[in-house]
């Protein structure tokens, strides 16, 4: 094909690939336009048409960062709550918990709490106000829960063990040196199988603390991507421990990632939150076998949200 | 799971539009609203972020009337695509009965297809569902770009990586302008209502 012809078609194909909001391939395209434009020896608005697709690839960039960056849970109207509440949950404490499930910490605290009253599903619904806590607050905040609770007499001493079990794990994970007091037994052993009894659907466990993430970013602090963000999916995750893949392209990303790096300044992506926090690489393996052969697998354990 | 309630003689079910970011399930939504409003019940609920991305799911109910004496009623869904929202996509996935998989035939993202299947799949796979034995129809969306000279991949590829083994019906589509929406809810509906008749057995 003749050289601009062959431009004209990838710019033609960048143009609906942006509108379309396909960014990475408009990109790849705008990119492709260049390069054979620095190819031609002379051409009449070589340096204009250059400059205008190099002005292209850097908006581009910035959409790009937008839908990134972008809210991953906006706080819904109350219609589109109540919508989500109906759609996903059968009963009061599932419809309480998915508010939850999509981001609605609020709103699904408030409800909650008035599931408090309801004697079956007191202890369930203890637990998920804890992790709503820790959601939009912090761990301080759910232990602060835990001895108002403590305090009180609206949990039997049995119920609140039930979650202290629950919490104390937790806090211990996030490395927090803190012992929740166990709660003096009342005269309950009447009662002792108070938070499983009477319920006969299969609520989801409260969630673990580490939400899953699809991906993280990587600010470097040192080396040549230093005051950079890297950008890669979680491939794995098991609890605090996410795999990523790392391509044998990226060789410079590869040989700065070394395990027992501290890794201090970590974006995390989930699908119903954005946070901050650190980690520590914990092994690095080169992968010898199928697809992705001559890549590298990195393990890093989350140290701290 | 479908509702079925046998006094009222109703059943209400959940087909998912599912695929790959940026590959037209919205808009197939959106066609469908626009253009059957005898079968649609309610408003189309959209929940969405940037740069007009599904966030949650876009959400419109539509009956189907009355079909061997039972009342027919379907929720369609659209999950989000970014692959991010992952464990939002699995949310909206619960209890589904019947999926379009609409798969985008620009061959720039022929690799994203077969991950978004593949992760259709799994998610399938942790509700306990077969991929193989789900009602699910293929839309190989964007066929109009075609006249535009942008590279599409051809039908038999999209069939050779997409459809080899699960051999399920696939039609050619254009969501905006409607080509194909009708005829693969139509046959996404046929084939829910054939695997619900086997399970509730209504229609005696
Ligand atoms: N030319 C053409 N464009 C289409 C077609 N279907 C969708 N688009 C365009 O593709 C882009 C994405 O469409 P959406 O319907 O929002 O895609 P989606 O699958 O809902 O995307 P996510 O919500 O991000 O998963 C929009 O710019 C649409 O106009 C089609 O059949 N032909
Ligand atoms: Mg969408």
């Amino acid at each position: 094909m003749d050289i601009s012809l062959q431009i004209k078609s990838l710019l033609n194909e960048a143009e609906l690939y942006r509108a379309q909001g396909l960014f990475p391939e408009a990109k790849d395209k705008y990119h492709a336009a260049s390069d054979l434009i620095h190819k031609i020896g002379k051409l009449k608005n070589k340096d204009s048409l250059l400059k205008a697709i190099s002005d292209k690839i850097q908006s581009l960039e910035k959409k790009t960062a937008k839908v990134e960056t972008g809210p991953s849970s906006p706080e819904l109207s109350e219609k589109g709550q109540n919508l989500i509440k109906s759609l996903f949950g059968e009963n009061d404490l599932q419809k309480a918990v998915v508010l939850a499930k999509f981001g609605q910490f609020e709103r699904a605290v408030v409800e909650l709490e008035a599931l408090l009253k309801d004697d079956v599903y007191r202890v369930d619904a203890g637990k998920n106000i804890i992790r709503c806590k820790m959601a939009i607050a912090s761990v301080d905040d759910a232990i602060d829960q835990y001895h108002q609770w403590l305090s009180g007499d609206l949990f039997t001493g049995h119920q609140l063990e039930s979650i202290r079990t629950y919490l104390q794990p937790i806090i211990d994970r996030k490395g927090i040196d803190k012992i929740l007091p166990v709660p003096v037994s009342e005269k309950d052993e009447i009662n002792t199988d108070a938070d499983s009894g009477g319920i006969a659907f299969s609520m989801p466990e409260p969630e673990e603390e580490i939400l899953d993430i699809t991906s993280i970013g990587i600010t470097f602090t040192n080396g040549s991507h230093k005051g950079k963000m890297v950008e890669f999916d979680v491939n794995f995750q098991s609890g605090g421990t996410l795999s990523l893949i790392i391509s044998k392209n990226d060789k410079g990303l590869i040989d700065e990632l070394k395990e027992g790096d501290r890794l201090d300044d970590i974006q995390f992506y989930s699908p119903i939150a954005m946070f901050k926090g650190t980690a520590v690489v914990t092994t690095k393996t080169r992968i010898d076998t199928g697809p992705k052969r001559g890549d590298f697998c990195l393990d890093i354990k989350v140290t701290s949200t | 799971m479908a509702i079925f309630n046998l006094k009222k003689r109703e059943i209400e079910c959940k087909v998912v539009y599912y695929g790959p970011g940026r590959c037209g399930k919205t808009t197939n939504l959106e066609y469908v609203f626009k253009s059957y409003k005898k079968q649609v019940t309610g408003e189309m609920v959209s929940i969405n972020t940037e740069g007009d991305r599904t966030l949650f799911f876009d959400f419109l109910p539509i009956g189907l009337g009355k079909i061997k004496g039972c009342d027919i009623r379907v929720q369609l869904y659209t999950v989000p695509g970014q692959v991010k929202y992952s464990s939002t996509r699995k949310l909206v996935l619960r209890g589904v009965d019947g999926i379009v998989f609409v798969a985008d035939s620009l061959e720039v993202r022929r690799e994203k297809n077969m991950i978004s299947l593949k992760d259709l799949q799994s998610n399938l796979k942790e509700y306990g569902k077969s991929i193989f034995k789900v009602p699910l129809i293929m839309q190989y969306n964007k066929r109009d770009l075609a006249d535009e000279g942008i590279p599409l991949m051809s039908i038999e590829q999209m069939d050779r990586d997409l459809n080899r083994q699960l051999k399920v019906p696939s039609f050619p589509g254009s969501a905006v302008k409607g080509t194909g929406v009708g005829v693969t809810l139509k046959a996404c509906l046929m084939e829910t209502l054939k695997s619900l008749q086997r399970e509730f057995k209504w229609a005696k």
